[in-house]
């Protein structure tokens, strides 16, 4: 499905370019640089690690050309457009004939083309504009600001809008999680603007300076990426020694974080919750590591109790106080008979409980998928909050593991 | 020494133009004051960025001086409301002064070479010489003073925070130099913009550090809420955990590792135990020699949670040390899967093994009393060479009497009665 149709779009953009290119004031040789620096930025990934968007550096690029192309007042709008398209359907020659042509590729395309080209319309028409009357440095800065915040516009609107074949991933789930990435987009930005406004006044001696704090910014990035992914490894690993010790069910937590997790992006709740969502599926039978103790088996314990241990020690970690409250409440009823749903007890609290039974039903008491949701389905508005067993259910059916009952 | 230099420089030079001095000085405190602690050379220096470009300005805009401006600005960097509130003196005068003499040398060095300077692109050079010896003058002055404080007032020079100086240094002075032409930039191009691009950048950046600072801090406090679960199973072990980590420290201090390695072998300190986790309660509260079986079990389920961990790429040198702390020096005991019978562990496994016993032998157990710290080392020199690494052995002594502090019960340090209480066949020294 990928080849012919994404091969289109590359052609399709490509021939914009050239076709801008012809219209375009800037002489060949700036275009030509600027679409290998283009390409070259597009090449060097940014860590974003809050909601795992992808950028390259060349959105600091893209950001940087209208500016270096301006004049006085004047901005070279054609110009601009064919760098962007140029750039971009090389860009994604080189990724298709790489293989990298997973299903996101496509409207990533079609997005980062429709922000750049926003991007440098509004500047350009603000340019000469409403801010033309402005004096000094604010003339450079005003246009920028409000470009940015269209081309941020276009960023999430299309985001939500273009999804292709990702019917489990709510729109809300993907725009938020444009938001949630902003740092590593504005600092981008911000970086472009910066070499473009040196630009005309040093020249070349404009790339060093702007590099120097984007390189920090960089390393920050990276480091916090590094540090997210080998932090969710230990509590992966940790999580598994109840399993280990045999006190668990193997896999227990694991196949619940799967899925909650999406149960969570399915029911459109935004990254930041969907992250609580995942370590407090990870997390939540830990307390499990204390039910080898003698004094323990002796006495018996409950969920309430297993909720309690699984918590203090969530706790220890100020990070995850919030999961900690999660894992304390993933055992209450979604409502008591008579009594309004108790606000303490969270939708993330809520999907773990959901999610927790089903597995805990198919792997461990051995009911079928379909037996399992009967169960839930049973419970819901008291025992279950029925949307998230809902959501459950287009989420199994959508996997084929259930087929929905004909009659 | 720096009052004078400060004092000095306010008589030679002009005043400095206040208007660019007020907002630079201002970034220049609140990157001092956010500074996070992180063993990262770009973050520790960064403020230094801040303080070139003002230098630079200062120094070329016509009627005005570098010097004063650059000395005073340095020296209010490091004061925080903190120090004052705890009433602790010596320290913020102390970096004051040594900031504001190190402010002062750059000043000057930028004065000398750039006042009046017309600047333009071409001019852009010349800045890049003189920014780059006023940085390297700059942190020359920094970290010749900080190691003079840090010999006076804690009589060696290798404590950690500071052992990393020398790295820190060829950061300093890059960040030093694009801060410098950061500023002529500035001049050439005369638009305000440019600062809140930097700024803004250089803010995100900051965040990002920031929320990458908790976040490991957090890791270290997942696995300690792990050590914790793992010590309320047994009063006796309690706090276990965090001394041998405390000792494992001080011996890789005495033994001049650099702050990496110090890292390394914390982190190992705090997981050796972990897999006890895994095992059976009974079989940790059971007094005496275990069962060849119950060892067996004992050490597969250990095994194991190590296999897990061992999946977390960061903790992948750790879990190697710790896996080994059971391995003699002489090659005996027994480890993990990189343990090989007849050859020694890595010194960080040697440091563990030795902080381990020295801290099972010293604190109390069910079925018998605390030993003496006397006793302790003595039983680590009895078996060093063969069970513990002599060199960590010896440096471990070093570093016990420098913590003036006693471990163990003091009432034990009958040699006859800990003698009699470690013949029984029920106390090993392998903890």
């Amino acid at each position: 499905m990928l080849s012919v149709t994404s091969w289109a779009y590359v052609v399709v953009i490509a021939a914009i370019g050239a076709y801008a290119a012809t219209l375009a004031d800037s002489d060949l040789s700036t275009i030509l640089t600027a679409v290998s620096a283009l390409v070259v930025a597009s090449m060097v990934r940014v860590a974003a690690s809050n909601a795992g968007n992808r950028f390259t550096t060349g959105l600091a690029v893209a950001a940087a050309v209208p500016m270096v192309l301006g004049a006085d007042l004047g901005v070279d709008l054609a110009g601009a457009i064919a760098i962007y398209a140029i750039g971009l359907a090389i860009v994604w020659a080189i990724r298709y004939s790489r293989g990298e042509g997973h299903a996101d590729l496509l409207p990533t395309l079609v997005r980062r083309f429709a922000g750049y080209v926003v991007f440098a319309t509004s500047y350009a028409a603000l340019r000469v504009g409403a801010f033309a009357e402005l004096s000094g440095e604010w003339r450079d800065l005003f246009p920028f600001a409000v470009a940015l915040a269209a081309w941020i516009g276009v960023e999430v609107i299309l985001r939500a809008l273009l999804v292709f074949g990702k019917r489990e991933l709510s729109r809300g789930y993907l725009a938020r999680s444009m938001i949630h990435d902003m740092n590593v987009f504005l600092g981008l930005a911000m970086t472009g603007a910066l070499f473009g406004e040196l630009w005309p006044a040093i020249g070349w001696w404009a790339l060093p300076i702007a590099l120097l704090p984007y390189s920090f910014a960089h390393l920050a990035f990276r480091r916090f990426q590094e540090t997210k992914v080998t932090y969710k490894q230990t509590i992966r690993a940790l999580a598994r020694i109840p399993e280990v010790s045999g006190l668990g069910i193997d896999g227990h937590a694991d196949r619940t974080t799967e899925l909650a997790t999406a149960v969570g992006k399915e029911i459109g709740l935004g990254p930041v919750q969907v992250e609580d969502v995942e370590y407090a599926g990870l997390m939540h039978d830990i307390g499990r590591v204390s039910l080898n103790e003698p004094q323990i088996l002796r006495m018996g314990y409950n969920d309430d109790d297993l909720a309690r241990w699984s918590s203090e020690i969530i706790a220890e970690s100020p990070y995850l106080s919030r999961v900690a409250t999660h894992v304390r409440h993933q055992y209450e009823p979604y409502r008591k008979p008579g009594e309004q749903t108790d606000p303490d007890v969270s939708v993330v609290s809520r999907i773990i409980k959901v999610a927790a039974a089903y597995d805990w039903q198919v792997h461990q008491d051995e009911l079928s998928p379909l037996q399992a949701l009967e169960n839930l389905h049973a419970g819901a508005a008291y025992e279950y909050d029925p949307e998230i067993v809902a959501s459950l259910r287009r989420l199994l059916e959508s996997r084929g593991v259930l087929t929905p009952v004909r009659v | 020494m720096g009052l004078t230099a400060l004092i000095s420089s306010f008589l030679f030079s002009a005043e400095p133009d206040w208007g660019f001095w007020l907002p630079f000085a201002a970034l220049f405190v609140l990157i001092e004051f956010f500074a996070v602690e992180v063993n990262d050379r770009l973050l520790q220096s960064s403020s230094v960025m801040v303080l070139m470009s003002a230098g630079v300005i200062l120094a070329i805009l016509p009627g005005s001086d570098a010097l004063f401006g650059l000395a005073l600005m340095a020296g209010l960097g490091p004061l925080t409301p903190a120090d004052f509130k705890e009433r602790r003196w010596f320290q913020p005068l102390a970096n004051f002064g040594q900031f504001a003499l190190a402010g002062a040398v750059a000043g000057l060095i930028l004065d000398l070479n750039l006042d009046g300077l017309a600047v333009s692109t071409d001019s852009l050079v010349h800045v890049l010489i003189a920014s780059s010896v006023a940085a390297f003058a700059y942190a020359a002055v920094q970290t010749i003073l900080i190691r003079r404080a840090v010999k006076t007032v804690y009589g060696r020079d290798n404590l950690e925070p500071w052992s990393q100086m020398p790295a820190l240094f060829t950061g300093q002075v890059t960040m030093g130099i694009l801060g410098g032409l950061i500023g002529a930039a500035f001049l050439i191009a005369e638009r305000q913009a440019i600062i809140v691009f930097i700024v803004g950048v250089y803010a995100i950046g900051h965040l990002s550090l920031y929320a990458f600072a908790q976040l490991r801090d957090s890791h270290l406090g997942s696995i300690r809420g792990f050590v914790k679960t793992l010590e309320a199973k047994d009063m006796y072990t309690r706090g276990h955990t965090e001394r041998v980590a405390f000792f494992a420290q001080i011996i890789g201090e005495e033994l001049k590792f650099t702050g990496n390695q110090l890292e390394t072998v914390r982190w190992a300190a705090l997981i050796h135990d972990l897999g006890k986790l895994a095992v059976p309660t009974e079989l940790i509260r059971k007094r005496g020699r275990l069962e060849d079986e119950e060892y067996a079990e004992m050490t597969a389920h250990a095994q194991l949670v190590e296999e897990i961990l061992a999946e977390v790429d960061f903790l992948q040198p750790m879990v190697e040390i710790a896996s080994n702390h059971h391995s003699g020096f002489d090659g005996g005991g027994y480890g993990g899967s990189t343990h090989d019978e007849g050859r020694s562990p890595s010194l960080e496994a040697c440091i563990i093994a030795a902080a381990d016993a020295f801290d099972a032998m010293t604190s109390a157990r069910s079925y018998r009393m605390a030993l003496s710290q006397q006793y302790a080392i003595a039983e680590l020199r009895r078996n060093s060479g063969a069970q513990f690494h002599p060199e960590v052995v010896d440096a471990f002594e070093r570093a016990l009497s420098k913590t003036g502090r006693r471990w163990g019960a003091p009432h034990v340090d009958d040699e006859e009665m800990a003698r009699r209480l470690a013949e029984d066949p029920e106390l090993s020294v392998r903890g």
